[in-house]
C-alpha cells in the first residue's frame, strides 16, 4: 500500500511541477528551459516565507505570484525573438536560468536551506502510516488540473490561448492580440512553477540548483505528452510509478533514470508519445 | 565535351599553397609555443591551461556537431566522462602500467566509438526530429553519470576515483601533450572542415532534405560523425584523468555538456577557432575570478550567453572581430573569403549496368493510394513511363500531384500499391536509397543550400558517385555532361564561386536542376520548374528538357501548371484530379478533351472513376 | 638651481629612501597563509559557515599572540562545493595561486580524495579535520577527528543494551564515507551478534529519500544506523522519516550540533556519538564558548563537531611551527605528531599514525536542537589506521 502511495504522490509532484512547461509548450511551441530556475524561485519564495515568520500556507501563493512576475518579466525581454527557433530558444532560457541562479545566489546565497513544512506528521491512511503533507500534494495536484482544465475550457483566456495553439496566424487575423496570451501564458507557466517549488521544498531542502533534476524529468515527461493536459496525467502517472518501483526494487539512483530513459524509448517507438493520434 | 576551366592552373596552386601557409604557421607557432610557454608561465596557470587545451578540444568537437553540421549536442561530456572513467577504473582496480594504460586508452577509444553509435542509432535514425536528436543527446550525459552515481564503490559513487597511480610526468610535460593534442585535434578538424567532404556537413546543416534527395544517407554521416567526434572527446577525458588522478561525476553531467555549449556559442559557433579561443579565455578566467566574484562571473557569462544566443547568433569573438574588422579598414569592402579555384570538367558516363539496365520500364507506378488519416489522397495510380518519355503530370491544386512525386521519390510515403524505379521495387526504401534506384527530385521552390557556393553545391551534389576527400580541396570537378550543359545554358558556370543564396531565383532553379542532374538519375521528377521564371528563362529550360530526354537516357516526370510549356515540350500528358488519373494521353488528346476543361474549370467531378 | 639647494634636496631623498627601506623592513615579514577549503556550496553548506568562524577565531587569537614565528596570520577560504570536482578546483587555487602555507580543512571525503594528490604535489602540510571513514593515509595529512573506531562502537553497544534492539536498517551517503562507515557498522553489528535487515544508500546531494523510507518501514527493523554526508543530507532525511511516522530508534553516525538545529523539532530523540557537543563541562570548552560569543556575537554559529577541530587544528599547525622552528613542510610534519593542543575537546595529541585518541561522547538530540550527552568515553584509541605512516 505504501508503494501505491508512493507511486500516486510521486505523479501528483511530477504533473504540479511538469503543468506550467507543458502550457508554455503548448501555446508557445518552445521548451522554457528557465523552469527549474522558476521552481528555485518559487522554492526560495517559500524561504522567505519562513524568514518573515508568516503561516507556511502562504508560501504557495507568493510563490505562484512571485514565479508568474518574473515569468512575465523574462516573456517581454527576452523571449520574443526566440519564437522561431525552438533549438536556440532552449539554450536561451537555459542562459536565463543561469542569471536567474546567480541572483538568487546573490540574494539567498549558496548554501542549502530548509523551510518549515505546512503540515507534518504522519496520518492513518489505508492501512499504513503515511506523511500527510506528501498526501496532500495528490489533492492539491488535482486541484491545479481542475483550475487549468476549467480556465482552458471554460472562460474567455482558455478559448483564447487554444486558438491561438491551433493557428496563430488566424487567430491574430481575427483581432485576437496574440503578444497578450503569450504574455499570460507564459507568466502563469512560470507561475505554475514556482508553485510547484513551494510545494516541493518542505519535502527536502532549497539550494540554488534544486531546480535542474526537475528540469530534465519535467521536460521528458512533457516530450511524451504532447499538448494535451490529460495525456499529460496520464504520462505522469505511468513515469511516476515506473521510477518508484524501479526506485524500490532496484536502487533510488537508477530510479532517477528511469523517467528519462523510459521517455527517450517512447518516442523512438512512438513519436507521439502519449498523445492521441 | 568541352572543358570549362575558371582559371589558369598555375594561378590555382599557387594561390594554395599560399591559403595553407597561414594555417600552417600558425600551427607551428603554437608548437614552438608548447616547447616554451610551461617554463616561462607561474604553476597556476600552467595547471589551468591543461584542463582548458584538453577542454578546448572537446570544444572543437562540439563546434563540428552543432556549428558545423547543425546537431545540437549536450553529450559530448559523456563521451569527456567515459575516457576519464575509463582510465580511473582501469588505474584503480587493475593498477598501472604500460600494457594497462594501453588497454585502458583502447576501451576509452573502442567504447566510445560503440556508445557513439548506440546514441547515433537513437538519435539520428530516418524520421527522427533534430528536436529529438538533442533531447537524445541531452539523455546522454545524464544517464552517464548517474549511471557512475549508482556504481557504488566499484565507480565511486559521489566520491569518484582518486589517487590511482599515473604516468609519472612532470606539469611541463603534460602542458606540452595536453597543447599538442589541441593543435593536433584543431589541424585535423581544420583541415576536415575545409576539405570537400566537410561542406557535406554544411549541406546537412543548411538543408538536411536536400541531401537526403541526392542520396547522401544523412543518418549515417550524423552516426559517423558522432563516433569521430565521440573518440576524440573520450580521448581528452583519458589525458584528463591521466594528468589529474582525480574523476569525478560531474565531468560526465549536463552541467558540463551546456558549459561546452556555452563557450562554442560565446567563442563562434561554425569558426573553429572561436571555440578554441573562447574556451581557453572562458575556463582561465573562471579559474581566476571564481574565487574572487563567484557569483558576479557567472551571472555575466550567463548573460552574455543569453544574449549571444538571442542576438549575436555568431558569436561574441566573431562580433567584436567584425567591429574591429571594420574600423580597422573602413574603406575595404567586407569581401567573401576566396574560394578554391575549381575547374570543370566531364565526367565519364556510367555505363547503364545494373539497375538502369535491368528494365525497359524507366518508371512504374501500380496501384498507388495515399492516405493521410481518414482523407484520401491518391486512388489507384497507375501509370507506366518509358525511358526517352516527357510526361507532363497536370491537374487543378490539391489534385495530388506533388504527393505522387513524394510517393515515386520516397518509398515510405505511400500507403498501398507498388512503386517501381528501372523495374526495381522501391518498397518502403528512403529518398537516398530511391536515388540509388534512379530518381532524381527537383522541388518546387528553389530547394538549395544557402551557404554553399554553385561550385561546391554541385561537388556535395556528386556526393554519392564520387566520394570527396577528406581533407583535400579537388580543383577538378566532373560532371555528367548534362549538369553541364544545363550550367552552360544557364550561365552557372561563370557563377562558380558566388554563394547560392546570393543567385536569382531562375539561378536557383537551375542550380537545382544541375544538381539533380548530377545525380544521373534515370527518373528525373521535376516539381513546377518553371515556377517563377522569365518568359526567356522558361524558354531556356524547356529547351535543356528537351535536350535531355532525347539525347540521354532518362525519362523526365514533370509537375505543371503553365499549360503553354507543356503543350510545347511534352510527349504525354496525364491529368490528376481529386486523386485519380482522369485522362491519360499524348499531347492533342489531352489538349482537346472536354473532360480537362471542365476539370480546370471547376465543374463537379466525374463519378466512379476508378 | 642653485647648488646648495640641490644638495639638500639630494640628502632629502636619500633619508626618505633610508627610512623607507628601514620602515619597510620593520613592516618585513609576509603573512603566513593558511588555507581552507570548506564545502560553501553543496552538502556541507549547512556546516560551512560554523567551520569558517571556528577557524578565523582560532586566527584572530593566534594573531593577537604575536603570530606564527612572529608573522601575522592570514586565512583563506575556497569552495570545495562538498565534492571532488570541486576540491580539485579549491585546492589548485589555494596552493598553486594563494600559495598557502598549509591547509586546514573541513570536507566531506570526496572532496579529501580529491584534494590528496594536489596536496602531495604541492609538498604543504594538510590537516583534516572532520570526522570520516578511516584509514586515509598520506604522508602531508594529519588528522584530528574521531574515525569509526572510536564512535561507532558507543551508539550500537548503547542501542542493544538500553533499547534491547536486535535488527537494524543502514542508510547511507553513497561515497567513501557513507560506504565506509556503514560497512564498520555493519561488521559491528554482526560482530554483537545482531541483524542487519537492510543497507541503502543515496548520492551524496540526493534529497528524495522517499523510495529508502518505504523499504525502511517495510523491512521491520528495530533501528535505524545513518551515515550520510554532514549536512544537508541529514536534514532531509530526517524530515522524511519524521514524516513518514517512522519513530524507532535512529542513531545518525554522522550528525553534527549545528545540523541538528536546522532540523527542528524533527531532530528530537535521534541519538549520535562524537568528539564534540556544546554542553561538555569543561573550563576550557566554557572559555572557548565565551570567546565565540564575544568575537561572533549575533552571528555566532553552533560550534559543533565539524567546526571545534578546525579551530584546534590550526593552534596544533602554530604550535608545530613553534616547535619546528620554521615553516619547512618536513619539520612541520615531524611537529604535528609531536605538539598536543589543549583545546575545547581536552589534550589532543596527533600521534596515533597521524591520527589522535579522543574522548567521545554518545548524546541525544534535545527538542531545541542541543544534544545531550549521555555516556562518555575517555580517551578512545583509533586503532590501526595506517601502519606505514610512522
Amino acid at each position: 500500500m505504501t508503494l501505491v502511495l508512493d507511486m500516486l504522490t510521486t505523479a501528483a509532484i511530477l504533473y504540479g511541477v511538469a503543468a506550467g512547461l507543458l502550457i508554455v509548450f503548448g501555446v508557445m511551441k518552445i521548451i522554457n528551459f528557465a523552469h527549474g530556475a522558476f521552481l528555485t524561485v518559487g522554492g526560495y519564495a517559500a524561504l522567505l516565507v519562513t524568514h518573515l515568520g508568516w503561516n507556511p500556507w502562504w508560501s504557495l501563493p507568493v510563490a505562484f505570484a512571485i514565479g508568474a512576475v518574473c515569468g512575465a518579466v523574462v516573456e517581454r525581454l527576452v523571449m520574443k525573438p526566440l519564437y522561431k527557433r525552438p533549438l536556440d530558444a532552449i539554450l536561451a532560457t537555459w542562459g536565463l536560468a543561469i542569471v536567474i541562479g546567480q541572483c538568487i545566489t546573490l540574494v539567498f546565497d549558496r548554501g542549502v536551506q530548509f523551510v518549515q513544512s505546512p503540515l507534518t506528521g504522519a496520518v492513518d491512511f489505508l492501512g499504513t502510516s503515511y506523511s500527510s503533507y506528501r498526501l496532500l500534494v495528490i489533492p492539491l495536484s488535482l486541484a491545479v488540473i481542475a483550475l487549468l482544465g476549467w480556465m482552458m475550457n471554460g472562460s474567455r483566456l482558455g478559448l483564447v490561448t487554444r486558438a491561438v495553439i491551433m493557428n496563430e496566424d488566424l487567430a491574430r487575423a481575427l483581432g485576437i492580440h496574440t503578444g497578450l496570451v503569450r504574455l499570460a501564458t507564459f507568466s502563469l507557466g512560470a507561475g505554475l512553477a514556482g508553485l510547484a517549488g513551494a510545494l516541493i521544498t518542505p519535502l527536502s531542502s532549497v539550494d540554488p540548483n534544486m531546480g535542474v533534476p526537475w528540469l530534465v524529468n519535467a521536460f521528458m515527461i512533457v516530450m511524451v505528452s504532447g499538448v494535451s493536459l490529460v495525456s499529460l496525467g496520464i504520462a505522469c502517472l505511468v513515469l511516476g510509478s515506473a521510477q518508484v518501483l524501479v526506485s524500490t526494487w532496484a536502487n533510488p539512483i537508477l530510479g532517477g533514470l528511469t523517467i528519462v530513459v523510459l521517455a527517450a524509448v517512447i518516442l523512438r517507438v512512438r513519436p507521439e508519445g502519449f498523445a492521441r493520434g | 565535351m568541352a572543358e570549362l576551366t575558371s582559371n589558369a592552373p598555375t594561378a590555382a596552386s599557387g594561390s594554395r599553397s599560399r591559403r595553407l601557409a597561414l594555417p600552417a604557421g600558425l600551427a607551428l607557432a603554437g608548437l614552438a609555443l608548447m616547447l616554451v610557454a610551461p617554463e616561462v608561465l607561474p604553476t597556476y596557470l600552467v595547471n589551468t591551461l591543461i584542463r582548458a587545451f584538453l577542454y578546448a578540444a572537446v570544444a572543437i568537437t562540439v563546434d563540428i556537431l552543432w556549428g558545423f553540421t547543425g546537431i545540437l549536442t549536450f553529450g559530448q561530456s559523456a563521451f569527456f566522462g567515459f575516457g576519464a572513467y575509463a582510465a580511473a577504473l582501469v588505474f584503480t582496480h587493475a593498477g598501472f602500467g604500460p600494457g594497462l594504460a594501453l588497454i585502458a586508452f583502447g576501451i576509452a577509444i573502442v567504447g566510445a566509438i560503440l556508445l557513439a553509435l548506440l546514441v547515433g542509432w537513437f538519435a539520428f535514425h530516418p524520421g527522427a526530429s533534430p528536436l529529438y536528436g538533442s533531447v537524445i543527446t541531452l539523455v546522454l550525459p545524464i544517464v552517464v553519470s548517474q549511471l557512475l552515481y549508482s556504481g557504488g564503490n566499484f565507480t565511486g559513487s559521489s566520491s569518484g576515483l582518486s589517487g590511482f597511480e599515473s604516468f609519472d610526468l612532470s606539469l611541463e610535460a603534460w602542458f606540452r601533450i595536453a597543447g599538442v593534442f589541441l593543435i593536433a585535434t584543431t589541424a585535423g578538424a581544420w583541415l576536415f572542415l575545409r576539405s570537400d567532404a566537410g561542406r557535406i556537413l554544411e549541406a546537412i546543416r543548411d538543408n538536411e532534405q536536400r541531401c537526403e534527395y541526392l542520396g547522401i544517407n544523412v543518418s549515417r554521416v550524423k552516426i559517423l560523425l558522432m563516433m569521430a567526434c565521440g573518440a576524440i572527446a573520450s580521448c581528452a577525458g583519458f589525458l584528463f584523468a591521466c594528468v589529474q588522478m582525480v574523476v569525478a561525476p560531474e565531468y560526465a553531467g549536463f552541467a558540463f555538456g551546456t558549459e561546452l555549449l556555452m563557450w562554442v556559442a560565446l567563442g563562434g559557433r561554425g569558426t573553429l577557432i572561436g571555440p578554441l579561443i573562447g574556451t581557453l579565455l572562458l575556463d582561465t578566467s573562471t579559474s581566476y575570478l571564481s574565487g574572487s566574484l563567484p557569483f558576479l562571473w557567472k551571472l555575466l557569462s550567463g548573460l552574455a550567453f543569453v544574449v549571444v544566443i538571442v542576438a549575436l547568433p555568431q558569436g561574441l569573438l566573431p562580433a567584436l572581430a567584425s567591429v574591429v574588422r571594420r574600423a580597422w579598414r573602413r574603406d575595404a569592402p567586407a569581401s567573401a573569403a576566396p574560394a578554391a579555384e575549381v575547374e570543370l570538367q566531364s565526367a565519364d558516363p556510367r555505363p547503364l549496368v545494373g539497375l538502369a539496365s535491368a528494365g525497359r520500364l524507366a518508371l512504374s507506378v501500380e496501384d498507388v493510394h495515399k492516405r493521410f488519416g481518414s482523407l484520401q489522397v491518391l486512388r489507384g495510380i497507375d501509370f507506366a513511363v518509358r525511358p526517352n518519355e516527357l510526361l507532363s503530370l497536370i491537374g487543378p491544386n490539391g489534385a495530388g500531384k506533388t504527393t505522387l512525386m513524394r510517393c515515386i521519390a520516397d518509398g515510405a510515403e505511400r500507403s498501398s500499391g507498388t512503386v517501381r524505379l528501372n523495374d526495381h521495387d522501391i518498397r518502403r526504401s528512403s529518398p537516398a536509397a530511391c536515388v540509388a534506384l534512379g530518381a532524381g527530385r527537383k522541388f518546387q521552390n528553389a530547394n538549395v543550400f544557402d551557404s554553399l557556393t554553385v561550385a561546391q553545391s554541385m561537388r556535395v551534389a556528386r556526393t554519392r558517385l564520387e566520394r570527396p576527400s577528406l581533407w583535400r580541396r579537388d580543383h577538378a570537378l566532373a560532371l555528367p555532361t548534362a549538369a553541364l550543359e544545363v550550367m552552360r545554358a544557364t550561365g552557372l558556370d561563370r557563377q562558380l564561386h558566388v554563394a547560392s543564396r546570393d543567385l536569382s531565383h531562375g539561378m536557383k532553379q537551375a542550380l537545382e536542376l544541375a544538381m539533380v542532374l548530377a545525380l544521373e538519375p534515370s527518373v528525373l521528377l521535376l516539381d513546377e520548374p518553371t515556377a517563377g521564371l522569365t518568359k526567356a528563362e522558361r524558354t531556356l529550360i524547356g529547351r535543356i528538357l528537351l535536350d535531355l530526354t532525347h539525347s540521354h537516357t532518362l525519362c523526365v516526370l514533370l509537375v505543371e501548371h503553365d499549360l503553354d510549356f507543356v503543350q510545347e515540350i511534352s510527349t504525354r500528358i496525364i491529368v490528376l484530379h481529386q486523386g485519380q488519373i482522369v485522362l491519360d494521353g499524348s499531347v492533342e488528346e489531352v489538349v482537346n478533351s472536354d473532360l480537362v476543361r471542365e476539370v480546370y474549370a471547376g465543374a463537379s467531378a466525374p463519378g466512379a472513376h476508378g | 638651481m642653485r647648488t646648495s639647494n640641490r644638495l639638500f634636496a639630494t640628502m632629502l631623498a636619500a633619508l626618505v629612501a633610508l627610512l623607507g627601506t628601514q620602515f619597510a623592513a620593520a613592516q618585513g615579514k609576509p603573512p603566513v597563509i593558511i588555507g581552507t577549503a570548506v564545502g560553501l556550496s553543496g552538502a556541507n553548506s549547512v556546516v560551512a559557515p560554523s567551520v569558517v568562524q571556528a577557524t578565523q577565531l582560532a586566527i584572530d587569537e593566534i594573531n593577537a599572540a604575536g603570530g606564527i614565528l612572529g608573522r601575522k596570520v592570514v586565512l583563506e577560504v575556497a569552495d570545495d562545493g562538498s565534492g571532488a570536482a570541486g576540491a580539485q578546483k579549491a585546492y589548485d587555487s589555494l596552493l598553486f595561486q594563494k600559495k598557502v602555507d598549509a591547509v586546514i580543512s573541513m570536507e566531506t571525503s570526496a572532496a579529501r580524495n580529491a584534494a590528496l594528490p594536489i596536496v602531495t604535489r604541492a609538498r604543504k602540510p594538510f590537516i583534516y579535520t572532520s570526522f570520516y571513514e578511516g584509514r586515509s593515509c598520506n604522508r602531508n595529512m594529519f588528522i584530528n577527528a574521531w574515525v569509526p573506531e572510536q564512535q561507532v562502537a558507543s551508539v550500537v553497544d548503547y542501542f542493544g543494551s538500553k533499547l534491547n534492539t536486535k535488527s537494524y536498517f543502514l542508510v547511507g551517503s553513497d561515497y567513501a564515507f557513507g560506504r565506509g562507515m556503514l560497512e564498520f557498522t555493519r561488521k559491528y553489528i554482526l560482530a554483537k551478534g545482531q541483524k542487519v535487515v537492510g543497507e541503502e544508500y543515496l548520492p551524496m546531494d540526493g534529497s528524495d529519500w522517499t523510495a529508502i523510507v518505504s523499504k525502511l518501514k517495510a523491512s521491520g527493523a528495530d533501528a535505524l544506523i545513518s551515515s550520510t554526508a554532514g549536512g544537508a543530507p541529514n536534514v532531509t532525511l530526517t524530515k522524511q522519516l519524521r514524516a513518514a511516522g517512522v519513530t524507532i530508534p535512529f542513531g545518525n553516525l554522522a550528525v553534527d550540533e549545528g545540523t541538528a538545529k536546522s532540523m527542528g523539532s524533527d531532530g528530537k530523540d535521534v541519538y549520535t556519538a562524537g568528539s564534540y557537543y556544546t554542553s561538555i563541562d569543561t573550563p576550557r570548552n566554557k572559555e572557548f564558548l565565551a570567546a565565540m560569543g564575544k568575537r561572533f556575537g549575533a552571528e555566532m554559529k553552533t560550534p559543533n563537531d565539524l567546526s571545534v577541530p578546525q579551530y584546534e587544528a590550526v593552534w596544533a599547525y602554530k604550535l608545530a611551527a613553534d616547535k619546528a622552528g620554521s615553516l619547512d613542510t618536513d619539520k612541520v610534519l615531524t611537529a604535528l605528531g609531536e605538539v598536543s593542543f589543549n583545546g575545547p575537546r581536552g589534550a589532543i595529541k596527533m600521534d596515533k599514525q597521524h591520527h589522535a585518541a579522543l574522548n567521545m561522547y554518545l548524546g541525544q538530540v534535545q527538542a531545541d536542537g542541543s544534544v545531550k550527552i549521555l555516556e562518555t568515553f575517555e580517551g578512545v584509541d583509533p586503532g590501526a589506521q595506517c601502519p606505514n605512516l610512522k
